[in-house]
């Protein structure tokens, strides 16, 4: 039944993504084709120089509102299809479905996780697009030999430590996702303002998670007495450098997990049990 | 023919006796099949479940009868099917008698208004 | 088992009022029963509770003996009061996705309906008039195989021969072991169609009674009956 949600929530969501995805790189390739174009077909065409840089800034401005579009639209389509697909009028389809109701959440995080991957990936490309030449092309590949040192000095290390970036990307995304997720949920049980009472849930998580990061982060390294600066210390004592940043990144994951996991639950906690549709 | 039912009486004591009619004015003749219990429900705008009620009671009676797998009909048994008709004529007159009887006739008295009244219809027919 | 609701005590309290106050009731298979009530009095909440939509404060609710979630919502095809259907869907995805999720969804009589009402499967869901709207959610309702149908005011806010429709798809689509439930406050136009009614009032049951029964014994119309118990 997950699978059918999630390709439900694609069909949704796919119809604002995927047009977005198409300027993008046509305007980047529209802008790379005009800067190459640009010397000879100014002199070509006899038109001053001006004319093409205008055409150049232009593309290159359209470019560049479209990815902060991107980025925009990437919050509002998470925030809009919870909301409105969840806690307004098409809730009452939604929640007669026989599924589960952690079901809908775990849908709807894994498709924004889909889109946000997707939009990083589009983003990228444009990029590749817009700066490749030789010069960059040549930057990039002593890159990839720099990385292949890498992984030859450090070896199964490496893999780990890139498997754990990756892993903790994705859970610092779905955290993100659920902590709004979790302040529409509570935003929701306010009977006037909804939207007002959500942005406040919001902040106060954030604050929440500020004060125990800051707590955490002060006995740690803080106070040279700290209760968990000693246990740290034990832990990375004879550890070696390839070892510690293994270890550093897992307790991020960790930490970011157990956030993730405790907003997951209040969603669906109110979801479940203190569901209130209009 | 259209259905018509009262708010003030059971539904169901009404769609047996315009199933009666039904039967008696040759609509459903002798023999023939009726409709199946969701299509009258539906024509009549009822419950299913009413009108089953109302065809059982006449299967009771023996208006109709029911064979098990072809469906419901109407009696060939034309006696029957005249005592149905006498049985609810005499049941409408007793309701007209005392209808009449509320307006402070008597039963003499309402036959001659009968009377009138058809005398009049016949000339001016 | 021949009850396909039951409720025992079934409470539900809202912030500054008592939405359902221990109810007991009990719906038989193969019934259809009309859930009478003025505004406010508690029909919708019931309903809600049924479709697991909210939960109960107190008591319990169990639809063919079980409480409210997955399986119970496999058997129920409901129709809330309000329009559900989002603005990206056509006609034809709509009917996708009710065949995909309800094993029970009939996509042929479906088709039918949408046909004999002339609706095209691929008109957008936005672009419908709202009477259509409620057409198309009528049809969704309907095409199901479900053992229990609740409908929410589905005659609501129509007019009176489109009313006639409603009233006529509801008959002739539901299936003799099903049970249906409709709550409405235009109870004229239903009563013929009724097996029983419930009569509900400020959260409690006031009455519960076959249509012809109360006909007989009090000689009057369900209409004329509600008027008299609910008079101001």
């Amino acid at each position: 039944m997950l699978g059918k949600l999630i390709k439900y929530e694609i069909r949704a969501t796919q119809r604002i993504f995927l047009p977005l995805y198409g300027l993008i790189l046509a305007f980047a390739l529209l802008n790379r084709l005009f800067r190459a174009a640009a010397p000879e077909s100014a002199e070509s065409l006899s038109l001053p120089i001006n004319v093409s840089a205008f055409v150049n800034g232009l593309t290159m401005m359209v470019y560049v509102a479209l990815i902060v579009a991107l980025a925009v639209m990437t919050l509002i389509v998470t925030i809009r299809r919870f909301q409105r697909g969840l806690l307004g009028d098409e809730g009452y389809l939604m929640f007669t479905l026989p599924v589960e109701v952690h079901s809908h959440i775990d849908c709807k995080m894994i498709v924004t996780l889909i889109w946000t991957v997707l939009s990083l990936l589009v983003s990228a490309l444009s990029i590749f697009i817009l700066a490749v030449d030789e010069s960059s092309m040549q930057r990039f590949s002593e890159g990839c030999l720099r990385f292949r040192d890498f992984f030859r000095q450090y070896g199964a290390s490496s893999y780990l430590i890139l498997l754990e970036c990756i892993v903790l990307f994705v859970v610092l995304a779905l955290m993100d996702t659920l902590q709004i997720y979790a302040s529409i949920a509570v935003g929701s049980r306010s009977a006037r303002h909804k939207l007002l009472a959500g942005f406040g849930a919001f902040i106060g998580f954030t604050v929440v998670m500020m004060t125990v990061s800051s707590w955490i982060f002060n006995s740690a390294v803080g106070y040279p007495s700290g209760w968990l600066r000693a246990q740290l210390g034990n832990l990375a004592r004879g550890l070696a450098p390839e070892a510690a940043v293994e270890l550093a990144l897992g307790l991020l994951i960790l930490y970011s997990a157990l956030f993730g996991v405790a907003f997951y639950a209040l969603t669906n906690w109110l979801l479940s049990r203190k569901l209130n549709l209009e | 023919m259209p259905w018509e039912l009262k708010p003030d009486r059971p539904i169901y004591a009404q769609l047996i006796e315009q199933l009666q009619l039904l039967v008696i004015s040759g609509i459903y003749p002798p023999g023939s099949k009726l409709p199946s219990v969701r299509e009258l429900a539906a024509e009549a705008s009822v419950n299913p479940n009413t009108m089953q009620r109302a065809l059982a009671k006449l299967e009771d009676e023996g208006l109709l009868f029911s064979q098990r797998t072809s469906g419901r009909f109407v009696t060939e048994d034309a006696g029957r099917i005249v005592q149905t008709k006498r049985d609810l004529a005499e049941k409408l007159t007793r309701e007209f008698l005392g209808n009449m009887g509320r307006l402070g006739y008597d039963a003499r008295g309402a036959v001659s208004l009968l009377e009138r009244i058809t005398k009049e219809e016949e000339q001016n027919g | 088992m021949d009850s396909i609701l039951e409720c025992r005590g079934l409470t539900k309290r809202f912030p500054g009022c008592l939405a359902l106050n221990a109810v007991n009731l009990s719906v038989a298979k193969g019934k259809i029963v009309g859930l009478l009530g003025p505004n406010g009095s508690g029909k919708t909440t019931l309903i809600k509770l049924i479709n697991g939509l909210l939960t109960p404060d107190g008591g319990t609710i169990t639809v063919s003996g079980r409480k409210p979630g997955v399986e119970t919502k496999k058997i129920i095809s409901y129709l809330p009061e309000r329009t559900y259907l989002n603005d990206w869907m056509d006609v034809r995805t709509i009917l996708d996705f009710f065949s995909d999720f309800y094993a029970d969804f009939n996509r042929a009589k479906a088709y039918d309906m949408l046909q004999r009402l002339h609706i095209d499967p691929g008109s957008r869901l936005k672009t419908l008039s709202k009477g259509t709207k409620e057409k198309v959610q009528l049809i969704l309702v309907m095409s199901r195989e479900a053992q229990l149908y609740v409908l929410d005011e589905p005659i609501g806010g129509v007019d009176p021969a489109a009313r006639d429709y409603i009233l006529d798809t509801i008959l002739s689509n539901y299936r003799e072991n099903a049970s249906l439930i409709l709550s409405t406050h235009l109870i004229a136009d239903v009563e013929k169609i009724l097996d029983e009614v419930i009569f509900i009032n400020r959260g409690s049951v006031v009455l519960t009674s076959s249509v012809d029964d109360i006909r007989e014994h009090e000689g009057k119309s369900v209409d004329a009956m509600f008027r008299e118990v609910f008079r101001c």
